[in-house]
């Protein structure tokens, strides 16, 4: 009996130290704790720079002044964050425990007591994130007819450090100034890591990856599609404008992005196979990253019906992701199979220049074997460069894979459609992953119309200024 | 025993009485107070009265002594810190539990015949209980008060202890079904009260002794189902209740009103950090209740989780230091007073610190010798007591054993 209690007391104690350490940053830095107020009243935050030293928000005299460029003010703003703290978990209040110095280093504090009567200032935030790409993304969504003035997202990291090279939400607002952003829909909300949305057909890297390492003649079968694959009496799975793809193999389906096969793909793994698979993809998992938030992504857990189940096979039933998330995917099949843990601090130091965090790389975990994520890549080379549904992501000079997503949504009584394209680059020298969400397309649109258009972009931009990756 | 063998208990004395001096001086001079400086010499008074002079009366365990007198002071000094007027109600009733711990002591060396005391205990402990239903008022959602004049005091307490030594009592008469009839009125009236949290403490503790009792996992298990059967209605149909759970569950749904107190106590813990913002600063003040159910999130603020931890260990020993005291008796009825003190310590001390945690849903309950109430320390302090009492007659027991076998060679 004593044992047992003695054990209940182990118990709390190893709880207690689990939670603390897990989210213990996350508690502290909430907004409710009178312990940052005090602070704030006390403390002169740090400055926050990009990768390159550019400052992106610093102490004024009154209150924070942000990057001189608005252009940048505005394309970084979900990052750094704003003065009133509208955007939830932006680097000024998600990391102001380093801001005001409450978790700096013993040698500062001991140092204040020495000579109490001089301010204090917090520390100093390096940021991963490119002030230049940042700024290229959202002047590349307005390059284009199809997504110009288009809300959306484009997180660009990576994939062998798992740093942030660039993290937009659309629409923006510059920090610096008071304007009426009313007629703009929800510009505080960072869609790349808390938009919840269905993955649409990039959801069909995980119901790939299921049926190659289920099914052991994936790989060889040959499926017909029709152009429609009735499931039940009133529901029939239908091809992008009805197009029937004929005879194909698994590649080819990827590539041509084919419903009627990854519905049927679907239907015979089951819904628990999928699940599973799409759990160890991430899915229904509590994403706690050490640098950033990002919302969990869903596969639902009390299972579907078989509409459900087989529609899920193309990323379209109640499956949610977020941008962050499926970037993450497309890193993972990059690294063999191995997530990365998205890294947004680069350093941290006190204001007298002593380090406080130094950057490391860690990963999140294995997705997939090795041989299944070569599989995986070789489909997405395809997608993009032998005339799959990605080609117009391509960039000449860099060995580009991805996968394009249309996916449906109904919100508000209308029908919404959104473009999603997530890839990498396959070259050792610039190893990049992204993904580009484009919201509400065009009738018609796809992610392989849009999405992949800026896609491209970015990857061009990075193949001309290539500094953010080949500068560690 | 020989004289090298005391060294390391007296040290150890010396280092918790060194260490709340030098943290009473700490705080004293920070604000210069008068009652600093009385607590920085009266604390280490008491502990050395409490651990050094203690064994001199009769046989006690100086392990469990100093652990207690630790507890209790590290309570008074974190108190001092937050809210000194509570300091000072808080070393009178350490005072007094001292005084306590020695009248039980000797109480179990004394009374032989304890079925003349169990009817009596039992009306009295019903009765007490009854009393905050008849003219107490409710603080913080539980009609678990009784004033009367100036002085206040929560009746459940003292009946921890009859509580104990009812059960103690039946259970070693192998006549079961008093005691659990005694157990079944408390509840009730806990219930009723809407005590959740002390109707926990004493159903586990009826359990726990009753498993201790009869050995048989069968019936606990059948008692347990019972308990949880109960719980289960319990969230069914009372309100309160569910609002616990739920608080459990997601207490930042609602942080502003309901999920307040956790996530400040949360906050309070994650701020500390491992090694703690160090004693008098931090703001633990901003936790509701911060003063008693709570104090484990001050200490963990001010001191770090790892002495938190430490802190853990501290109650920990004290649990098997008391179940070895409880299996070494001679007599069924001292094996399970021990026991059932043991038992109630070590599920208090569980429910609210996994309470803090967000281990377990919260339930009021204070936790044992560092929260603020006098009637709450003075009771754990008799507790220990009880088990204090029960070890001085085993080494008596032993002592008169070593004696025979000198007289036989």
């Amino acid at each position: 009996m004593a044992l047992l209690l003695s054990g209940f007391l182990i118990l709390a104690g190893v709880y207690g130290l689990r939670s603390v350490s897990q989210y213990g940053g996350r508690w502290f830095s909430y907004a409710a704790n009178p312990r940052l107020a005090a602070l704030k009243q006390q403390v002169t935050p740090g400055d926050i720079t990009d990768r390159s030293g550019l400052l992106l928000a610093a102490a004024g005299t009154e209150g924070r002044t942000y990057a001189e460029d608005p252009a940048i003010r505005k394309a970084m703003v979900h990052v750094v964050g704003d003065p009133g703290n509208m955007v939830a978990n932006a680097v000024e209040t998600f990391h102001a425990g380093y801001l005001y110095g409450y978790s700096s280093s013993l040698l500062d504090a001991l140092t204040h007591l020495m000579k109490p009567e001089e301010p204090r200032r917090g520390n100093q935030i390096t940021l991963t994130v490119d002030a230049g790409l940042s700024k290229a993304i959202p002047e590349a969504f307005d390059a284009h007819p199809l997504t110009r003035g288009k809300n959306g997202a484009a997180v660009v990291l990576n994939y062998r450090t798992g740093e942030v090279l660039a993290l937009i939400s659309l629409p923006s607002f510059d920090p610096a100034e008071e304007a009426d952003l009313s007629a703009l829909d929800h510009p505080y909300f960072n869609r790349a890591t808390q938009a919840l949305l269905p993955p649409g057909s990039t959801f069909k890297i995980v119901t790939t990856a299921a049926a190659l390492n289920l099914l052991k003649d994936a790989q060889t079968r040959h499926f017909v599609c029709t152009g429609a694959l009735p499931v039940t009496e009133s529901f029939t799975v239908r091809d992008f404008g009805g197009t029937a793809h004929g005879s194909l193999t698994l590649r080819k389906a990827f590539l041509r992005s084919c419903n009627s096969v990854y519905a049927s793909l679907a239907l015979e793994m089951g819904d628990t196979a999928l699940r599973r698979e799409a759990e160890r993809f991430g899915f229904n998992r509590n994403f706690l990253f050490r640098d950033l938030v990002v919302y969990n992504s869903a596969y639902p857990k009390d299972g579907q019906s078989n509409e459900a189940l087989a529609a899920s096979g193309y990323g379209q039933s109640a499956l949610t992701v977020t941008p962050m998330h499926l970037c993450l995917l497309s890193a993972a099949v990059a690294r063999e199979g191995v997530l990365p843990e998205p890294r947004l601090l680069l350093r941290v130091a006190s204001s007298a220049g002593t380090p406080v965090l130094r950057f490391s790389a860690a990963d999140a975990g294995r997705v997939c074997t090795p041989e299944i994520a070569s599989a995986l890549s070789d489909m997405m080379k395809a997608t993009v460069q032998e005339g799959g549904s990605g080609a117009s992501a391509g960039v000449s000079g860099m060995d580009i894979r991805g996968k394009t997503g249309t996916a449906v949504s109904s919100a508000e009584g209308r029908t919404v459609s959104y473009g999603w394209f997530t890839g990498f680059n396959a070259q050792a020298e610039m190893p990049v992953a992204l993904c580009v969400l484009v919201e509400d397309i065009p009738d018609g649109e796809t992610g392989g119309s849009t999405s992949a258009l800026i896609a491209h972009d970015i990857f061009d931009y990075l193949n001309t200024h290539p500094e953010p990756v080949s500068n560690p | 025993m020989s004289k090298s063998k005391r060294t390391p208990g007296r040290r150890l004395s010396a280092a918790v009485m060194l260490f709340y001096f030098l943290g009473f001086l700490l705080l004293a001079l920070r604000d210069m107070d008068r009652l600093g400086m009385i607590l920085a010499v009266a604390v280490p008074v008491i502990i050395f009265l409490g651990t050094s002079l203690l064994p001199h009366l009769f046989p006690a365990d100086r392990l469990l002594l100093s652990l207690t007198n630790f507890l209790c002071a590290l309570g008074v000094l974190l108190l001092y810190d937050t809210r000194p007027a509570y300091a000072r109600q808080q070393v009178i009733a350490y005072g007094i539990g001292v005084l306590c711990m020695i009248v039980c002591i000797y109480a179990v060396r004394i009374v032989r015949r304890w079925e003349r005391w169990i009817p009596l205990l039992m009306l009295g402990g019903l009765g007490l209980l009854a009393l905050p239903l008849l003219l107490g008022q409710e603080i913080n959602g539980a009609r678990n008060w009784v004033s009367i004049g100036s002085l206040s005091f929560q009746p459940s307490e003292a009946v921890k202890l009859a509580l104990v030594l009812v059960l103690a009592f039946c259970f070693a008469r192998r006549r079961p079904l008093p005691g659990l009839v005694f157990l079944a009125g408390c509840l009730g009236l806990l219930m009723l009260q809407k005590d959740l949290g002390t109707g926990l403490l004493y159903f586990t503790t009826g359990l726990l002794l009753f498993w201790a009792a009869s050995g048989s996992l069968p019936l606990t298990l059948a008692g347990l189902a019972a308990g949880a059967g109960a719980a289960v209605y319990g969230y069914r149909h009372f309100a309160h209740v569910r609002r616990r759970v739920s608080i459990w569950l997601n207490p930042w749904a609602d942080y502003e009103n309901a999920g307040y107190q956790l996530i400040q106590g949360l906050m309070a813990i994650a701020s500390g950090g491992f090694f703690g913002t160090g004693l008098g600063l931090g703001s633990p003040t901003s936790i509701p209740v911060y003063e008693s159910d709570f104090i484990f999130a001050v200490l963990c603020e001010q001191f770090g989780l790892i002495f938190g931890i430490c802190v853990l260990l501290m109650y920990m020993a004290l649990i098997l230091r008391g179940a070895f005291i409880a299996m070494q008796a001679r007599r069924g009825i001292h094996g399970l007073v021990a026991m059932g003190a043991t038992a109630l310590l070590g599920v208090q001390t569980f429910v609210i610190i996994g309470g803090v945690l967000k281990l377990i849903p919260l339930t009021g309950v204070t936790m044992p010798f560092v929260s603020y109430g006098g009637t709450s320390l003075i009771s754990a302090m008799c507790l220990v007591g009880l088990i204090q009492g029960v070890e001085s007659l085993n080494e008596d027991d032993l002592r008169e054993e070593a004696h025979l076998a000198r007289l036989e060679k």
